[in-house]
């Protein structure tokens, strides 16, 4: 029980920094990872960490610049013709960096013209924009509660999980949600912004319900995107080759004859069978 | 999906290729791109748990005795990132 010591005080100093988080406006980047980065994760879950930092997860801003980009220039300024502020940016921010949600509107604001400069090669605003993304706190804190009329709201230094083995590093919470699709439907299907308009980006999640477990498949977004072959955190998918490979199958049947009664033309028949073994549209967007 | 077939006396002939994907429309039926402008999905893509069958045929000159059959698939994820992600090669004699 030596460690007892160490521990406890870094469960105070957490505290601590959710407490002046929560007090003053969050204004800056800085401010942001300080209060809701995945630094201190880190350094007791390593092998995690390293997984997520590989992941499509722990860069879903950066990797999305170009797009992001286009809806500042051609949707909001030269089609809407409406403001680059926080409401308007959080339409793609609500998946790809929801923990802009406890920024201060200036900081968004601010965020939105750092998207137009990194994507036209301004290095130093790509720099700071990678530092937001899908973390370990938006996963297991900001988002993970799926019913918070019934569960209530996620509580500020408690990251919930499949198992909730308390630790003294910091509180846990047991929530089902964790190990269920819907928890990743969120992100990865129609979103409903809050003036009722509908936003296609990733709809995914559609596909899986309507598709694969309309037709009986039993596995969830866990099993195959995170269970299988320990893959854990670095969440497979579409760039990564042998996920791929394993997703579609392909059968090749050839035969030949000499076609057409006294012409007897060389003639191939190829029959080509693709199979989807994904649990959801293969490709998608 | 790309279908080629070379012949023993050493053509290449294209015969067929497949496109699958989704296509992301707007109010008015046209094509974009942009998550903001997407209202309606016109699905082409390959559905899980399903098999698609594609059936190609391909007449060759008389001469031809034998050819080979080549069927790669292509996946491409975003500009600048593609991967093969198979590619079969199958002989066919066209005299028993
Ligand atoms: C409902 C959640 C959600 C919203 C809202 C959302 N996105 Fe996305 N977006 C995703 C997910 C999930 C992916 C990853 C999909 C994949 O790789 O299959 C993605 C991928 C992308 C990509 C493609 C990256 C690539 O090259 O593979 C771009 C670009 C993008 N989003 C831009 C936007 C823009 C611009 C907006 C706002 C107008 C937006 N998104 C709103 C969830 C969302
Ligand atoms: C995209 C969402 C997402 C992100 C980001 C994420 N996690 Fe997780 N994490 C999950 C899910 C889902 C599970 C449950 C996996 C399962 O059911 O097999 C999990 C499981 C865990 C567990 C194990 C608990 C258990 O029940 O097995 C720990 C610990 C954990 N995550 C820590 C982290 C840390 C640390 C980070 C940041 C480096 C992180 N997670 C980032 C979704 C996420
Ligand atoms: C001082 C070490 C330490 C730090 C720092 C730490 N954790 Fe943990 N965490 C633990 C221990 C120990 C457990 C319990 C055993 C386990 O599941 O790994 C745990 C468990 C968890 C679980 C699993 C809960 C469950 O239901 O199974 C999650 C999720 C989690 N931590 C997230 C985080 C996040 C997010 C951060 C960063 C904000 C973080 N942890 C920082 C030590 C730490
Ligand atoms: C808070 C929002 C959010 C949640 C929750 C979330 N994701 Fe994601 N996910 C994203 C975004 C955003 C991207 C794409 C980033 C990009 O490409 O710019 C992404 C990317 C991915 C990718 C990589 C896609 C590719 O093209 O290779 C996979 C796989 C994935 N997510 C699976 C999951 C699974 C499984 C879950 C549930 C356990 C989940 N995600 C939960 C937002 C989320
Ligand atoms: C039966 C296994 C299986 C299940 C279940 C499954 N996936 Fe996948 N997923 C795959 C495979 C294989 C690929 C790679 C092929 C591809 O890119 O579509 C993939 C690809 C992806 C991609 C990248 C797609 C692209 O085209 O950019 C995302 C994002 C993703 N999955 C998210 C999810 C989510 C979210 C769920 C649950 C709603 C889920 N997956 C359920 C096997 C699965």
């Amino acid at each position: 029980m030596k460690t007892l010591p160490v521990v406890k005080v870094f469960f105070l100093f957490m505290l601590m920094t959710a407490a002046v988080a929560s007090a003053a406006e969050i204004d800056t980047i800085e401010q942001l990872t300080q209060a809701y980065g995945d630094g201190a994760c880190g350094t007791c879950h390593e092998k995690i960490h390293g997984e997520w930092t590989k992941s499509m997860h722990s860069r879903s801003v950066v990797h999305s610049l170009g797009g992001m980009r286009n809806f500042i220039v051609f949707g909001l300024e030269r089609d809407w013709k409406k403001p680059v502020d926080k409401e308007n940016l959080m339409r793609c921010m609500h998946c790809h960096a929801p923990l802009l949600e406890y920024a201060s509107e200036s900081l968004v604001r601010k965020i939105g013209g750092m998207i137009v400069s990194a994507s036209g090669g301004d290095e130093a605003a790509k720099k700071e924009l990678a530092r937001l993304n899908v973390n370990c706190i938006v996963c297991h804190n900001t988002v993970a509660v799926v019913e918070k009329n019934l569960r209530g709201l996620p509580k500020k230094g408690v990251y919930y999980g499949t198992s909730g083995s308390p630790t003294q590093a910091h509180g846990t919470e047991k929530t089902p949600a964790l190990s269920s699709p819907s928890f990743c439907g969120r992100c990865h299907w129609l979103y409903t912004p809050p003036d009722g308009d509908t936003l296609y980006c990733n709809t995914l999640y559609g596909s899986y319900q309507d598709s694969y477990r309309a037709g009986g498949g039993p596995a969830t977004c866990q099993d195959c995107h995170m269970r299988k072959k320990g893959a854990g955190h670095s969440f497979p998918g579409a760039y990564n080759e042998e996920m791929v490979r394993e997703g579609i199958q392909m059968e090749v049947r050839v035969d030949g004859a000499r076609m057409r009664p006294g012409k007897a033309v060389p003639t191939a028949v190829i029959a080509i069978g693709l199979i989807n073994k994904a649990g959801h549209r293969i490709p998608d967007g | 999906m790309d279908v080629t077939a070379r012949t023993d006396d050493g053509r290449t002939i294209a015969i067929g290729s497949r496109e699958y994907r989704e296509v992301g429309l707007d109010l008015e039926g046209n094509e974009r791109l942009g998550a903001w402008q997407i209202k309606e999905i016109l699905d082409l893509s390959l559905q899980p748990g399903k098999k698609k069958e594609e059936v190609f045929l391909a007449e060759f000159p008389p001469e031809v005795k034998t050819a080979e059959i080549g069927v790669r698939l292509k996946y491409i994820v975003s500009e600048g990132h593609e991967h093969e992600v198979h590619n079969v090669l199958k002989r066919v004699s066209f005299s028993r």
